[in-house]
């Protein structure tokens, strides 16, 4: 719809606030029409790699290019992509239709064509009607689908979104959501998101960034960062896991051998060459829990220690003979067998759902929800 | 005696008076009448005196404290000592007016600039030059204004005391009002919405044209009625400043005739000034209510209280 196709690429983005480094140094890709994700905690860069985008902050290093053209040095009201605040950042002395035709101002459009464009805007995030209302009359909702109406009329080629849905509820942030990613087909124009929630990364990204101390840790499709998170951080960050210290041999094959005190386990697969020092990894959902006394390859007998009944599923937590500890997801499929405290169970990890990840230096955060809102 | 007790257990149809009292005073959920009786006092203690004083602006006698009738005799009616015909009454309070007007149209614009300037300045200083903006709103007047009448008879000779004078000492005083408004109203705006203007295209005067100054309005207008009013009710550095006769001030004039010989004008001046400060803050509360409907009540209300604290400040100075 534009002439640019939006492609966005960083190249080696730093910027520094006195001894801080909020971006360190950040390569990135992203072709036209992609949507997407910038994840991670408070603090980790997300949002300052989206100002820099952005324009309202001068990067110490590097460049930004859109469609191949760095702009690293252009000002904000020059750049071709828009943003939707966290905050919506509506105009409150301004009607919503005089917010979403703002910026056609600026664009060489005839006053006709400016009201068509505000009318097709405003039907598009499904705000027909309340043209003339103030942004203060107007729901959290509507207020978002305001701001969103308010950059797209302007038909950037990339879109950035900093948190758009952080301030509404859980219910209308699902609705959201779906509605985002309908846009975003249609129009084709290129997302770059930013958010801490890991469910709005997963429904709708085709790629995510996870992001750590102004680093991008990894990059890729939602499925690949989930089944196969290449550092512990990751690991935590995008759902739940279970990681536990280990000592990693190679066996040979591929896979590796490791040691967790008097046990044995193998795991499938196992990337780089990783010896000693190592953490296991698996997802709760993919730990099976069997009677007492089953023995075979990868189980380990435990104790059941707590037992959270959550609806959908029981979280299990089974103290092992070692001392670690495992969340086991139960399933809730109507005739589960109940486990309750105290309970000696057999734990099976099978291997192919095991990987060996790298050791990390700091505690990685084990609730990744509970992180606060943005403050970077 | 077996009637008291069995009242005081509960049984009876009416409580004591003493059980009564003692439940309500642990009636966490009771109407607070103590603390309403001593707010009303107080109110009556600070009120009544300038009623007072206004009823006898309307004296038709010489007295300033026995009531005689009623007139209009001490504002216009008499050919010699009213208000309206007495010159040193008149000229006081043409002086007190032009004071107050080129306090506010010189005070406004530099505070608004101020303030911005303060909002964005990140970076060392900035924490010291915020707190001693704010310095001359608790700095005692009379500090502030032996300060500047030495500053006016030594280093700015050129300008010397007088009318130029007492402007420069009013809006140095007020102008720490109008940045207190102001940031507080740049507070509520929040950077983001300048971002966003710019973000969609505008350019930086642009910005300030179509967002920034339309915002600010409400805080623009309340800061000149409450710099007006800042400005009529001085007397310690309008006193200092001034340079005879013709610079005097209404309370200026006021205190010096009380003193030789006092006559009900005084009151139905100090009745006009009374009038214009309260109407100057009338319009200001209501024209920032008017210009901030429909922002969403938080940010209206802090905004307000930002306001009513200058007021306050204002008026214990």
């Amino acid at each position: 719809m534009s002439a640019g196709k939006g492609d966005i690429k960083l190249d080696g983005l730093v910027k520094r606030y006195g001894e801080v480094v909020a971006v360190n140094g950040i390569d990135l890709d992203v072709p036209g029409g992609e949507f997407f994700t910038m994840l991670g905690p408070s603090g980790c860069g997300k949002t300052t790699t989206l100002r820099l985008i952005a324009g309202f902050e001068r990067p110490d290093e590097g460049e930004i290019l859109l469609d191949g053209v760095d702009m690293s040095r252009t000002p904000p009201h020059r750049r071709n992509v828009n943003t939707v605040f966290q905050s919506y950042a509506l105009f409150p002395h301004k009607t919503v239709e005089e917010n979403v035709g703002f910026g056609l101002r600026y664009q060489k459009v005839s006053k006709a064509d400016a009201a068509r464009r505000v009318g097709e805007a405003m039907e598009l995030v499904r705000l027909g009607g309340l043209g003339h209302r103030k942004p203060g009359q107007l729901s959290g909702g509507q207020q978002q689908r305001v701001a969103l109406a308010r950059a797209l009329v302007l038909e950037p080629p990339v879109l950035l979104l900093d948190e758009p849905l952080g301030a509404l509820d859980a219910r209308l942030r699902i609705d959201l959501q779906v509605e985002l990613k309908r846009i975003q087909e249609t129009l084709e124009v290129t997302f770059i998101y930013v958010t801490h929630d890991q469910d709005e990364a997963l429904t709708m990204s085709d790629r995510v960034a996870v992001m750590r101390n102004g680093n991008i840790e990894q990059c890729g499709p939602p499925q690949e960062l989930y089944e196969e998170p290449s550092t512990a951080f990751v690991a935590n960050f995008l759902g739940a896991s279970n990681l536990v210290p280990v000592q990693a041999a190679a066996d040979g094959a591929g896979g590796a051998q490791l040691t967790l005190g008097n046990f044995t386990l193998v795991a499938a697969e196992c990337a780089g060459d990783l010896r000693g020092d190592a953490l296991a990894m698996i997802r709760p959902e993919r730990v099976r829990l069997e009677p007492h006394g089953t023995t075979g390859e990868n189980r380990m007998p435990g104790m059941v220690e707590e037992v959270v009944y959550l609806g959908f599923h029981q979280d299990v937590r089974v103290r092992l003979a070692t001392g670690a500890l495992i969340r086991v997801d139960v399933p809730n499929d109507g005739d589960a067998i109940e486990y309750e405290q105290g309970n000696a169970v057999s734990v099976h990890l099978p291997p192919r759902y095991l990987r060996v990840l790298e050791t990390d230096e700091p505690a990685p955060t084990d609730q990744p929800d509970a992180a606060p809102a943005e403050v970077s | 005696m077996t009637d008291t007790t069995a009242l005081e257990r509960g049984i009876g149809a009416a409580p004591s008076r003493a059980r009564r009292r003692r439940f309500q005073w642990r009636d966490p959920w009771g109407h607070p009448r103590g603390l309403a009786l001593v707010t009303w006092i107080y109110i009556l203690w600070s009120i009544v005196p300038v009623l007072l004083a206004i009823r006898f602006a309307f004296n038709s006698g010489r007295s300033r404290s026995a009531a005689q009738g009623w007139s209009l005799r001490w504002f216009w009616k008499d050919p010699n000592l009213s208000v309206f015909h007495d010159p040193t009454l008149s000229s006081a309070l043409q002086q007190s007016l032009t004071l107050a007007f080129f306090a506010m149209l010189i005070a406004t614009p530099l505070g608004v600039a101020l303030a911005l300037g303060l909002q964005r300045w990140r970076g060392p200083g900035s924490g010291t030059a915020n707190v001693l903006t704010l310095l001359p709103l608790v700095t005692p007047e009379l500090v502030f204004a032996v300060g500047l009448f030495l500053l006016f008879t030594t280093a700015f000779k050129v300008i010397g005391l007088g009318t130029t004078a007492q402007v420069i000492g009013h809006v140095t005083f007020s102008m720490s009002f109008v940045v207190v408004i102001v940031r507080g109203r740049l507070a509520t705006i929040g950077g983001d919405l300048e971002e966003a203007a710019a973000d969609l295209g505008a350019p930086p005067w642009d910005v300030v044209r179509r967002i920034l100054v339309p915002l600010l309005l409400p805080a623009i207008a309340a800061s000149l009625l409450i710099v007006f009013a800042l400005s009529i009710d001085d007397f310690v550095v309008s006193q200092y400043l001034a340079s005879g006769a013709d610079t005097t001030t209404v309370p200026m004039r006021i205190y010096a005739q009380a003193r030789a010989a006092p006559t009900p004008a005084l009151n139905a001046l100090a009745t006009i000034m009374l009038t214009v400060t309260l109407l100057a803050l009338g319009l200001a509360y209501l024209v920032f209510r008017l210009m901030t409907r429909g922002e969403g009540g938080g940010s209206a209300i802090g905004q307000l209280a930002g306001i009513e604290a200058g007021i306050d400040a204002g008026g214990s100075k």
